[in-house]
């Protein structure tokens, strides 16, 4: 016995004479970076709801209660979360003495321009329930059984939101509520890829073609299929990931960035590797966006209201004239996360030939946390109050809306009326432009932009001047060269 | 025997896990250089340049003459032109190295080198016939010839204008269509100064240039260029310069003057497209020579989106030429050679890293030098005096921070490859293979093979095909520094009919006689398609327009001969195509071991070079910098094949090279080893089941200390894995299922721990006196070794017992001292030395040369593998000899063995147990 394990140490010290050198001198590979997917959220196991729901239902609000049951927290926190508020916290912006809240429910946007007081279109997309039992700008935000849990974890095929946020006609609550998951693609598109009124109108990377998109369309999304909450990390029906248009400030934490996954030195050339200090990735990484589905880009809302014939992507008489684009090439500027400045109701304009910003992204090349990014710019003509120098809200939808009545002053009468814009009786037309920073559409790094679209004496997508640079960088220095 | 006391045992193996620790840390380091700065960059073009008058050839402001611009008077007003047309080889082409004789070529340029894909010859003075005199060199090969030069100078150096109408002088004589020679009067004609505008304007007009050549206007050619700047205009088929663009003064008032792009390079030189729109190619002819002749393409743009149809082309997501796509300018590698920015001064004294002295930016723009830097390629040979002039690739680039980790013996492949073998892999547009002038098709064109397209072509100058592309052939170049790397090629065949002259001269036959010869007005002679046409539809398609009979062969020679041409005969020029551009990086460039280290290798890999061979003839490879050291093949179709031979060029490369004596020898000692035991075997096995068992006494001798275990065991497995590793590195394709680097890497530690090893334990040897063991003693050796062969040969199947006893004093029969003293004086320090070398060939590569370099370091060490592979054969079947079969390995493990007791010498030095 004691000889066989001898035997046996005399085998291992061999074994180890051999091999601890070949491990020692083994050369290291340095450029090995981690598989982004190692840092991709786990999903929940899946629970079949078939046969724990039971009926029956007679509205929406059943259907909640019925939920909270089982998850009582769940919709006291829905009802912490801007799905549900539509408006920020309280800010202080430079331009206002008040802190002032942000938001789709109380602030308009160069499209369909103001929710409130066209809660019943709008509110569609809104994940709450009776907004017809509330007069306009007075809903109740605490009633936890208004909270519609279906449209965010109902099968997308049973469940649709028709006026004033509730389900739509003919929709089987009891189906709906039986087909209950983790949200998909679907859910969140529901909303999201018909922001602004319509498939692709609003955003330009989020539109119907990510439903079932290629690989060549969204990396994430076609080669991986990749759900919304992949990347928008959710805890405590808390979202992360928050678009700019509608806010000021937005916690960086707060938001999704690439390097969540993608954590290492991306590129194994430095040269590319390099622009990652002025450089968002998402300039180079997504070329162009709306590349299947049209997205609009212009909208004349004063041509409304004309017997020209309704064509969907030119000319509608309720809406005006609009231009939709395919294959947009976006608008790189300067940005930081935040917005320099937000048009808020009641803010001056400066002049009628001015335009107006909406929003407008912060930084600039002084500004060290900035980096270029790809934004799509809509171009809008919109009302404004000629008089008080003042953006106009009408009123749309509805009994006395303007795609009722085609009467704009009696659009802007009855929103002076419902939500308190005051109207002087003479409005205009003002070009108004507002920022939509793109982030989907992320396309194989095979077809990532490359030196030439940008770089050259053809110049390529930037305007290097109008970026700050004294002229292409590649010459000129990048701007934390020493010059 | 003295016995080591057990913990001084333990205490040497500490000590020796220590040093070989040690040792091999030392060994065996790798070393990263620090990063060079990055390539130069130039700036935008400028716009900044003053307003001027244009003047004519007279000095007079165009504007009053209305005579064409002459550029030496207008740039002459600031820039020193005769300077600059006199540094210019792009203006000379051969015309001042211009020497007539009874070769085909008079000089190394355009102007006197006979260029076989434009086929027109310029005649030489003497010659008998004239083909191309100068007038139409200039509406030929001058179409891309930037002026100046042959284009206003005679051969003697005169003025083109002061030459009278001659018919007798080719530079004065014109061959008109009808076969008669014309005198030509360059009065009437004028002539083509240095074209300024063709480089140094941004949209130059070269349509309307080379038109005006071939009006043979040539005097107003470079006024032509500015067509469509505003500058001059064309009204009623005359150019008319517009008072519009000038100032009050006469000044030109926005001069369209930049810095030569891209674009201007590429009017003459091949496809250039910096633009954003989709790349399409539509000429393949030799108009776009460097597109033609290699596929060579300068573009940003990704191969993905260009509009050709390249097989597989979605997944070709990089661009056409990296350079070009990360902003760099031909002229950032190709400047004027007295540029200040970037001239070398290579003369600065050694101490000086840079010299501050350069050229002020005002001289420079005065006398800028034109003669601008210039690769090595094999087939431009204008000003060789200028090769290597330009800054190659690792004048810019480090190649430590882009390989080291991954690329091992990384100088040794940086000194046998130039980076382009790796990093321009594959061509994405056709070039031309083949051009076969021996035939002509209906208009008068040769026969034309692409390579990198699927089928055949239909026209030289249209491709519709798929293209494939195709991989350049690998060739060593002779650098002017002296270094030999492989570069990639393109290999161009030309077939040609060539006579002698009067003065005994060979000329190629000139165009106009091969047309006499094929043609006859719109179609080919009777005589031709009678013997042609085989397939009777009176006309000549690609299968029929080779010369592949005598039959066709001598009914051309004997048209020709009827024209008076003596001895016609077909002859065949191989010329190689440099490839520089077209660089890709990264994961596009070869990475792969075996792409190389491989029976398949992409070194060895041959090149279709032509098609089919005509009848009878042979081609030979022009002169170039190109070594050709391999073999011609052609295939069953007739198709001929070059595969470049690197051994030959004294290149070994692990897993692809072979010296096959050196292998069938080490195989056949390897083999006959495994014959011999096994008959030997058989014999005994035979032998003892004839026999009774002998009773031999048994003893048990302590014949082995735990250290001689320890390294004999440790051996025993090194060498066993150096053997299998070295297979696989010698014969990658028969283990596809390892990693090759990872399997070169392993060697190499495990040949680090075979030498220590063995130093340790011949320290030990020696230390302890051990060593004598291996020594034979002279004195009556010979006798015992006879004893003992007669013993393994007969003895041992008798079942006599062993003649020498084994005792721990004396291990060794005299059979075993003289193998062990060959194997281990000379085997085992050659087969550590040549792997020494062929380790170090990267780091001591002078010691690794001057040892014949790998080409015999390597196959030495091939061989003396084999023979250490047999040895292990004979020596573990010569262990099974003892009194059981593992006996011997018994006292090998254990120390302890079972010994017969010797009835001849009887028990003398045995330690009986």
């Amino acid at each position: 016995m004691k000889r066989r394990l001898l035997r046996l140490m005399g085998l291992i010290v061999l074994l180890a004479i051999v091999t601890v050198p070949i491990a020692f001198l083994w050369p290291k590979n340095s450029s090995s970076s981690p598989d982004p997917r190692n840092y991709m959220p786990q999903h929940p196991t899946h629970v079949e709801h078939e046969h724990i729901v039971e009926g029956d239902f007679q509205t929406p609000q059943d259907v909640t209660r019925a939920c909270l049951e089982c998850h009582p927290d769940d919709a006291r926190e829905v009802m912490q979360t801007t799905h549900w508020t539509w408006q920020s916290k309280p800010v202080e912006v430079p331009w206002r003495d008040e802190p002032v809240t942000i938001g789709k429910f109380n602030q308009i946007n160069n499209f369909c321009i103001s929710t409130a007081g066209n809660e019943s279109k709008c509110m569609t997309c809104h994940i709450g329930y009776a907004w017809d039992e509330y007069p306009p700008n007075e809903y109740d935000f605490s009633v936890e059984e208004d909270v519609d849990c279906l449209v965010c974890h109902a099968a997308a095929n049973t469940y649709a939101k028709g006026a004033y946020g509730n389900p739509a006609e003919g929709v089987d609550l009891l189906a709906a509520a039986k087909s209950v998951g983790i949200p998909t693609r679907d859910n969140c598109g529901s909303c999201h890829f018909n922001g602004g009124g319509g498939n692709g109108v609003k955003h330009g990377d989020l539109d119907q073609s990510l439903l079932h998109p290629g690989e060549q369309l969204d990396v994430h999304m076609g080669k991986y299929d990749f759900l919304c909450t992949d990347c928008h990390r959710t805890v405590d029906h808390q979202i992360k990931g928050r678009i700019v248009a509608d806010n000021y400030h937005i916690d960086p934490a707060e938001q999704v960035q690439c390097q969540d996954c993608h954590i290492s030195v991306p590129h194994d050339d430095e040269r590319i590797n390099g622009h990652l200090d002025s450089v968002a990735c998402q300039t180079c990484h997504i070329p162009s966006v709306a590349r299947k589905n049209p997205t609009k880009t212009y909208w004349d809302w004063s041509k409304a209201g004309e017997d020209l014939g309704d064509d969907h992507y030119t000319y509608l008489k309720i809406k005006g004239e609009f231009t939709y684009e395919r294959n947009v090439q976006p608008s790189y500027i300067w940005f930081n996360g935040n917005n320099e400045y937000r048009y808020l109701l009641g803010d001056k304009i400066d002049a009628p030939d001015q335009p107006v910003y909406i929003n407008k992204p912060a930084g600039n090349i002084d500004d060290p946390a900035a980096k270029i990014f790809p934004f799509k710019i809509m171009d809008t003509i919109q009302p404004y109050d000629t008089e008080y120098m003042t953006l106009l809200a009408p009123i749309t939808a509805g009994e006395g809306g303007y795609w009722h009545d085609f009467d704009w002053d009696k659009a802007f009468r009855l929103a002076e009326e419902r939500l308190g814009i005051p109207y002087s009786g003479n409005y205009g037309w003002i070009e108004t432009y507002m920022y939509w920073p793109q982030t989907h559409m992320v396309e194989p790094a095979g077809d990532a932009l490359q030196c030439n679209d940008c770089h050259g004496p053809d110049g390529g997508r930037m305007d290097w001047q109008a970026l700050g640079y004294p002229g292409d960088p590649a010459e000129w220095g990048g701007r934390f060269e020493n010059q | 025997m003295t016995k080591l006391p057990p913990l001084k045992t333990k205490r040497l193996w500490r000590a020796l896990i220590l040093m070989l620790a040690l040792g091999l840390v030392y060994g065996v380091h790798q070393a990263f250089a620090t990063r060079q700065p990055g390539p130069p960059h130039q700036a935008d073009a400028t716009h900044i340049h003053p307003s001027f008058a244009i003047l004519d050839a007279e000095g007079q402001n165009v504007l009053e003459s209305g005579a064409p611009l002459s550029t030496m008077q207008t740039c002459g007003q600031c820039h020193d032109t005769e300077y600059i047309v006199s540094h210019s080889f792009h203006a000379d082409l051969g015309l001042s190295d211009y020497k007539p004789g009874p070769g085909l070529n008079a000089s190394p340029g355009a102007f006197g080198q006979w260029n076989t894909l434009v086929y027109r010859y310029l005649s030489q003075p003497q010659d008998q016939l004239l083909d191309l005199g100068t007038p139409e060199w200039i509406l030929t090969y001058g179409l891309r010839h930037v002026g100046g030069g042959p284009a206003t100078t005679g051969r003697n150096g005169q003025s083109l204008l002061d030459l009278p109408p001659d018919p007798s002088n080719p530079d004065t004589a014109f061959l008109a269509p009808d076969g008669t020679i014309q005198a030509w009067d360059w009065n009437q004609s004028g002539v083509i100064e240095m074209n300024c505008f063709l480089c140094h304007v941004a949209t130059p007009n070269n349509t309307a240039r080379k038109a005006t050549i071939q009006e043979q206007n040539f005097a107003w050619a470079n006024t032509a260029t500015l067509l469509g700047s505003g500058i001059i205009e064309e009204v009623d088929g005359q150019l008319q310069w517009n008072p519009q663009a000038f100032d009050e003064n006469g000044l030109l008032v926005q001069p369209p003057l930049q810095n030569p792009t891209n674009e201007n390079c590429g009017l003459c030189h091949g496809v250039v497209d910096m633009s954003q729109d989709v790349l399409v190619l539509h000429d393949f002819s030799i108009n776009n020579p460097q597109t033609a002749t290699t596929g060579q393409v300068i573009s940003p743009q990704k191969i993905s989106e260009s509009g050709i149809n390249i097989s597989d082309k979605d997944a070709l997501t990089h661009s056409w030429d990296v350079h070009a796509e990360r902003q760099l300018q031909c002229t950032d590698c190709h400047f004027s050679l007295n540029n200040p920015t970037y001239s070398l001064r290579e003369n600065a004294p050694e101490h000086l890293l840079f010299d501050p002295r350069r050229l002020d930016i005002g001289d420079y723009l005065q006398r800028p030098n034109h003669n601008f830097a210039r690769g090595e390629s094999a087939q431009h040979n204008i000003a060789a005096e200028l090769k290597g002039s330009m800054r190659r690739c690792e004048s810019c680039h480090a190649a430590e921070p882009g390989h080291a980790d991954w690329l091992p013996y990384l100088d040794r492949h940086m000194a046998v490859l130039s980076c382009e073998s790796c990093h321009i892999p594959q061509m994405y547009a056709p070039a031309i293979e083949q051009y076969d002038w021996t035939v002509l098709t209906a208009d008068g064109k040769p026969h034309i093979h692409y390579r990198g397209i699927e089928g055949h072509s239909e026209t030289d100058d249209t491709v519709t095909q798929l293209v494939t592309g195709y991989s350049p052939i690998l060739l060593k170049r002779q650098n002017v520094d002296g270094e030999t790397p492989l570069a990639p090629y393109n290999i161009i065949t030309t077939w040609y009919w060539v006579y002698d002259d009067a003065n005994g001269n060979k000329r190629p036959v000139r165009e106009i006689d091969l047309k006499a010869v094929w043609l006859d007005g719109d179609g080919y002679a009777a005589d031709i398609l009678a013997v042609f046409d085989a397939n009777g539809d009176r006309d000549l398609n690609h299968d029929e327009l080779i010369i592949n009979t005598e039959e066709k062969r001598s009914l051309i020679a004997s048209r020709l001969s009827a024209l008076g041409l003596n001895n016609p005969r077909i002859e065949g020029q191989l010329q190689p195509y440099s490839i520089n551009h077209d660089v890709t990086r990264g994961d596009w460039a070869t990475k792969d071991c075996t792409t190389c280290h491989t029976a398949d290798s992409r070194v060895t890999q041959a090149l279709e070079i032509a098609p089919y061979i005509p009848i009878g003839a042979t081609a030979e490879f022009a002169e170039s910098n190109v070594q050709y050291k391999g073999r011609f093949y052609t295939d069953e179709n007739g198709a001929m094949y070059f595969q470049p031979d690197p051994l030959e060029e004294g290149i070994y490369i692990f897993g692809s090279s072979k010296v096959n004596p050196v292998d069938w020898f080490g195989m056949l000692a390897f083999i006959g080893t495994l014959i011999g035991v096994t008959v030997h075997a058989t014999i005994r096995y035979l032998s003892i089941q004839k026999r009774d068992k002998q009773q031999h006494t048994i003893r048990r001798v302590y014949m082995y200390t735990a250290y001689e275990r320890l390294w004999h065991w440790l051996q025993v497995l090194v060498i066993v894995f150096l053997l299998f590793t070295g297979l696989i590195i010698h014969r990658p394709t028969a283990f596809p299922m390892f990693n090759y680097s990872t399997t070169v890497t392993t060697h190499n530690i495990l040949a680090a721990v075979m030498i220590i090893n063995a130093a340790l334990s011949l320290f030990y040897h020696l230390a302890i006196g051990e060593i004598t063991q291996y020594i034979p003693r002279p004195r009556g050796f010979i006798d015992q070794a006879i004893v003992q062969a007669k013993y393994y040969l007969r003895g041992i199947f008798r079942g006599d017992p062993h003649p020498f006893e084994k005792t721990p004093k004396r291990k060794f029969n005299p059979l075993q001292q003289i193998t062990y003293f060959g194997l281990l004086n000379v085997l085992l320090p050659l087969q550590v030395i040549t792997g020494a070398m062929v380790w170090g060939a990267q780091k001591w590569p002078e010691v690794a040369n001057s040892l014949g370099g790998l080409p015999l370091l390597a196959p030495i060490h091939s061989l003396i593998a084999w023979l250490l592979g047999s040895f292990i054969v004979a020596h573990v079947y010569l262990t099974t000899t003892g009194p059981t079969i593992l006996s011997s390995i018994e006292g090998m493990i254990t120390g302890w063995e079972e010994l017969e007791v010797s009835e001849i010498n009887g028990n003398l030095h045995g330690e009986e147990t």
